[in-house]
């Protein structure tokens, strides 16, 4: 059993080696000598779904919360088919999905996914692809926001997760402090040399500084201005794009909110950053629609009435975050069939959809909500502003770029040279070209 | 014999030990020679070694030489010879992590025991009835949660409002050691040069009470009678600690410095939640667990990262080896 | 010589001064987290992320609770915490004392190779045995099993060490053979002698097992799948998200989380470090 992993040809030798545990060890110990172990188990990996076994649902806060308030209107269309909601740490949960998609056993049958996991995900063959006949999502497709759609979909064409919330970026600023220096909103929003511009005046009068991080303004410039099909750091045949004139401006005015000392450096989540919003020493946040309602909520709620969105510079429309719902591969067709009517309530539907978007935040990515009243009512935050409607219609024109493995390496890569170019005074022309030596050595990996 | 293993199993599950014993005892030889003593006495722990230790081991020894798509199941690996130890010995960032760690092993681990004997020498002789109380404060640290370490350090060290940065400010209005401390808040957490130093301070914050115990542990099973004869002797607390104190406390030393040379080596959780579980700025703080970890579950890449961990492994294993030629001359010889 | 114990006697007042005043400094600054994880857990989450952070305690603690017990079984976690690290405590004590005690006092067969190989197993970070650790345990069926976390863990190459140190460093090999001698079997010098010797190891080993068990997350993250089998800390992690945290009652948890060890620690640490001077030494 130790020599046969080492000899390399056989490309299922890890099967092999499961198979050689089940058989023997399996028998021996298990079956005989472990119902000792005082506590019953829970649910146990049911291939088959016997009538009355629970539908599992893997998620992280706070979808897991969504899918609980979700169970009435499941129980109205299932009954009989509880749910079991299992929930873990955002990290936790998608190691936990990894580790199960891998060895094909004790799946649930609906996973949630964020966005930056479905990309790599879909890189692999292990969830459905819900555009097969038997789903017949793909007269649906445009019932969901197009980009979140196409975020969903695998290289090949696949459809392995649908989408059920999106986080359509703006700009949040401050309405006051913008006010009290007297700058313009459209010198703010125009374009990002001018954002920066008004950034200096924003700090000259007010002593307020326009970003957290100048990293925040280094992300949305690499992401506006691409070409249909082109990824953010890699094209579709792998080769780097990192030296090309989208990084070398947005490395420029990274740098240039740096010196010029307009960003706290402050990363996001982090205590200094929820600070800097209640003491009003950060003037603007980049983010997803969601980022409201976290700040009325806990983040700066002494704020309220002070902030506004806007549309971002240029025209850039990018997405912040956004979830997804996904069926692994590898479950029994029974179990593929009441899954796939969960992830239909939980996508598709209309009122569940609208009420998550109510309790959560969770804004929709289901389009025929969006005639909904609620996206034009006064947001008491936004000082009474409908700013509903303007990630509405962010929503609809954002693209979404072609994901590539090795984008998680590329955006580390890519800010470890941005910190040298602002800490350390390296040129903007070599770091780029240190970054793409890097890339291209993993780029085919 | 199938039946008894069972019922062995079952009474260990209970945690019947009575029972247990007594099993044992029915099926083997009542007077066990000293010959096979040993066997029976390693054969429960060899046998959940090989099924739940070793077979981890062999796994990621056959998936350092695979390209592997985890999503896609275990038939999806492919072999690519010794690609994945190429690649890794040729990579920057390996490299790079490997000498954050070892920075931050040696600025972490050193402190810990120079300054772990010593207080374990002071609590153990010097405090009388306040010793519980102070090697309870000491520990504390190793009990407290990780998620609230993270919390609290990260408030601790931000740069405008953090605690310790307040106070570098009130020092530095003092005249002359004024002088020797920065002027500006220092960025923690921001800036590379800052990271290691913090993460080792908090290592040695969280490890130095765990030594002490160990330490405390060891002392105590030094016969009181030897400091009584140095003490006739007119041998001072100096001359008592280095020659009855030190080679006493040798196997133990030994014991501690190889979990720390493991330990500093493997440093993973401290890292990894104060840099948010990426490694900080300039990856500063990415030790070669951390950088392991997202070669697999972050870059998807868990060829490479079985690659690494077998080199980190070799070189793991080759510091440990040092250590124990380092403590052998007397530790078996007692 | 006269001179040098005159000289040594006034730096004998001042140096224990010196010490008690550095120990207590340093036992403040070890003590000062610990002091902010109980007064975080009586505050809301906007208060914790205000900076400088709540110095004194504040009200939130029942609000707290309350979003923790509704979020999360966490009583259940609780006891499951419990009973997995009492079971873990119980058997790694068995498994290692004996593992420990036979590497040290017997010669046999493979024992360096073996030795090496359990030094070895302590060398591979324990996040790479995930995958093959999940193989394992679906292939035992111990999925969602509290055996799972307890079982493996027995075998543990740390324990063996400690035990095996300890018994080269204290067990004089004269008074097993002694024993041997006056007719005790080998499993009863074991039991009877071996093992009461190594209360001080054995001691400081159940409370490392105790406390590692109790923090260990990657174990139950591999096996456990319904929230009501999770451990305390997977528990609160699950509380956990990159945007929306309760950050007030994951506060509340893990400080309720600590108080078990906290008394585990006092009950121990009377019973191994302040006994042992007279029940080990003699």
């Amino acid at each position: 059993m130790s020599a046969s992993p080492l000899r390399p040809a056989r490309r299922a030798a890890g099967r092999l080696l499961a198979g050689l545990l089940t058989g023997q060890l399996a028998g021996q110990l298990a079956g005989q000598a472990s119902r000792a172990a005082g506590l019953a188990g829970g649910a146990g990996g049911a291939d088959d779904p016997p009538s009355g076994s629970p539908l599992i649902v893997a998620a992280f806060p706070a979808v897991d919360a969504i899918v609980r308030e979700a169970s009435g209107r499941w129980a109205a269309r299932q009954a009989g088919v509880p749910l079991q909601i299992v929930s873990r740490q955002f990290n936790d949960h998608h190691t936990a999905m990894t580790t199960a998609l891998s060895t094909a056993s004790n799946l649930p049958d609906v996973m949630a996914l964020e966005v930056g996991y479905v990309g790599r995900f879909a890189l692999g063959h292990g969830l459905e692809n819900l555009a097969a006949p038997a789903y017949g999502l793909d007269s649906e497709r445009q019932r969901c926001v197009p980009y979140a759609m196409a975020q969903g979909t695998s290289p090949t064409g696949a459809q392995v997760a649908v989408p059920t919330d999106i986080g359509p970026g703006t700009l949040l600023y401050r309405h006051d402090l913008l006010e009290r220096s007297g700058v313009d909103l459209a010198a703010l929003t125009s374009t990002w040399e001018g954002f920066v511009g008004a950034g200096a005046q924003l700090k000259a009068r007010t002593g307020a500084l326009l970003l957290a991080h100048a990293r925040d303004l280094k992300d949305i410039l690499i992401r506006t201005g691409l070409a249909a099909g082109e990824g953010l750091y890699f094209n579709a045949q792998s080769e780097v794009l990192v030296q090309s004139p989208r990084f070398q401006r947005a490395f420029e005015l990274a740098r240039s909110v740096r010196r010029q000392g307009l960003d706290a450096r402050v990363t996001a989540w982090s205590n200094d950053w929820s600070e800097g919003f209640r003491r009003g020493t950060i003037a603007t946040q980049m983010s997803g629609a969601w980022l409201a309602g976290h700040l009325a909520n806990w983040l700066a709620p002494q704020t309220a009435g002070r902030w506004r969105a806007a549309q971002l510079p240029e025209g850039a429309y990018a997405a912040y975050g956004g979830t997804f719902f996904a069926i692994p591969r590898a479950l029994p067709a029974a179990r593929k069939a009441r899954a796939w009517a969960l992830v239909r309530l939980l996508t598709f539907d209309r009122a569940q959809q609208l009420a998550a978007f109510r309790a959560h935040d969770a804004f929709p990515a289901l389009r025929e909500t969006y005639d909904d009243a609620f996206f034009a009512e006064p947001m008491p935050f936004l000082g009474g502003q409908p700013a509903r409607l303007l990630w509405r219609e962010a929503a609809l024109r954002i693209q979404a770029p072609t994901v590539h493995k090795q984008d998680a390496f590329a955006d580390e890569v890519i800010n470890t040279e941005l910190d040298k170019v602002m800490d350390q005074g390296k040129a903007i022309a070599p770091a780029l070209a240190d970054a793409a030596r890097l890339l291209a050595r993993r780029a085919h990996r | 014999m199938r039946q008894t293993a069972a019922a062995l199993l079952q009474a260990l599950a209970r945690r019947d030990l009575a029972a247990a014993s007594r099993i044992l005892t029915d099926v083997l030889p009542v007077r066990l020679s000293p010959a096979t003593v040993p066997y029976v006495l390693i054969s429960p722990f060899v046998l959940l070694f090989l099924v739940f230790s070793l077979f981890p081991l062999v796994f990621s020894l056959y998936l350092a030489f695979h390209v592997w798509e985890p999503t896609d199941g275990l038939a999806a690996m492919t072999y690519v010879g010794i690609d994945n130890f190429r690649f890794a010995l040729g990579d920057d960032w390996f490299w790079k992590s490997l000498g954050n760690t070892v920075w931050m092993a040696l600025a972490s681990g050193v402190p810990q025991h120079l300054v772990a004997i010593p207080l374990a020498c002071f609590l153990n002789s010097g405090l009388g009835r306040g010793r519980d109380l102070a090697v309870g404060v000491f520990f504390l640290p190793y009990i407290t949660s990780t998620v609230a370490i993270a919390i609290l350090f990260s408030s601790l060290f931000s740069t405008d409002y953090g605690l310790i940065n307040l106070a570098l400010a009130h020092l530095h209005g003092i005249p002359l050691l004024g002088t020797l401390l920065p002027a500006q808040p220092v960025d923690w957490m921001g800036r590379p040069e800052n990271i290691k130093p913090a993460i080792s301070l908090i290592v040695f914050w969280r490890y130095l009470g765990f030594n002490v115990v160990l330490y405390l542990a060891a002392l105590q099973t030094i016969p009181g009678d030897l400091y009584e004869a140095a003490r006739m002797d007119g041998a001072g607390w100096f001359r008592q600690f280095w020659f009855i104190t030190l080679p006493s406390l040798r196997p133990m030393l030994f014991f501690a410095v190889t979990l720390s040379v493991i330990g500093g080596l493997q440093l993973f959780e401290e890292p990894f939640i104060l840099t948010g579980g990426k490694g900080g700025s300039d990856q500063a703080g990415m030790s070669t667990a951390i950088y392991l970890y997202r070669t697999a579950f972050d870059f998807n890449d868990f060829g490479a990262a079985s690659a690494m961990s077998w080199l980190l492994f070799f070189l793991v294993a080759g510091l440990t080896y040092a250590t124990n030629r380092a403590f052998r001359p007397r530790a078996g010889s007692q | 010589m006269a001179t040098r114990s005159s000289t040594s006697s006034s730096a004998d007042r001042l140096a224990p001064l010196m010490a008690h005043l550095l120990v207590g400094v340093g036992g403040l600054l070890m003590l000062a987290p610990f002091w902010f994880m109980f007064v975080f857990a009586t505050h809301s989450r906007t208060d914790i992320f205000s900076l400088p952070p709540p110095l004194w305690f504040g009200d939130a603690s029942l609000g707290n609770l309350q979003i923790l017990t509704s979020r999360l079984p966490f009583w259940r976690n609780l006891g499951l915490s419990l009973y997995v690290a009492a079971a873990s405590t119980g058997f790694t004590l068995l498994f290692c004392s004996m593992g420990g005690y036979a590497f040290a006092m017997f010669e046999f067969r493979f024992k360096r190779a073996l030795f090496a190989l359990v030094m070895g197993t302590l060398l591979v970070p324990s996040f790479m045995n995930m995958i093959p650790t999940f193989m394992i345990m679906n292939a035992l069926g111990w999925i969602d099993q509290p055996r799972a976390l307890f079982i493996p863990g027995a075998a543990n190459a740390f324990g063996v060490f400690l035990v095996r140190q300890f018994v080269i460093a204290s067990i004089p090999r004269d008074l097993v053979e002694a024993a041997r001698m006056d007719g005790c079997s080998e499993l009863g010098i074991y039991w009877r002698i071996v093992l009461p010797l190594l209360r001080p190891a054995l001691g400081t080993l159940g409370l490392i097992t105790f406390i590692a068990s109790w923090n260990n997350f990657i174990g139950p993250l591999i096996v456990m799948r319904s929230p009501e089998m999770y451990t305390l800390p997977l528990a609160l992690r699950a509380l956990q998200s990159p945007v929306d945290t309760e950050w007030g009652a994951l506060m509340t948890g893990s400080a309720i989380a600590t108080l078990p060890l906290l008394v585990l620690f006092m009950l121990s640490s009377r019973q191994l470090i302040a006994g042992l001077t007279s029940g080990a030494v003699k």
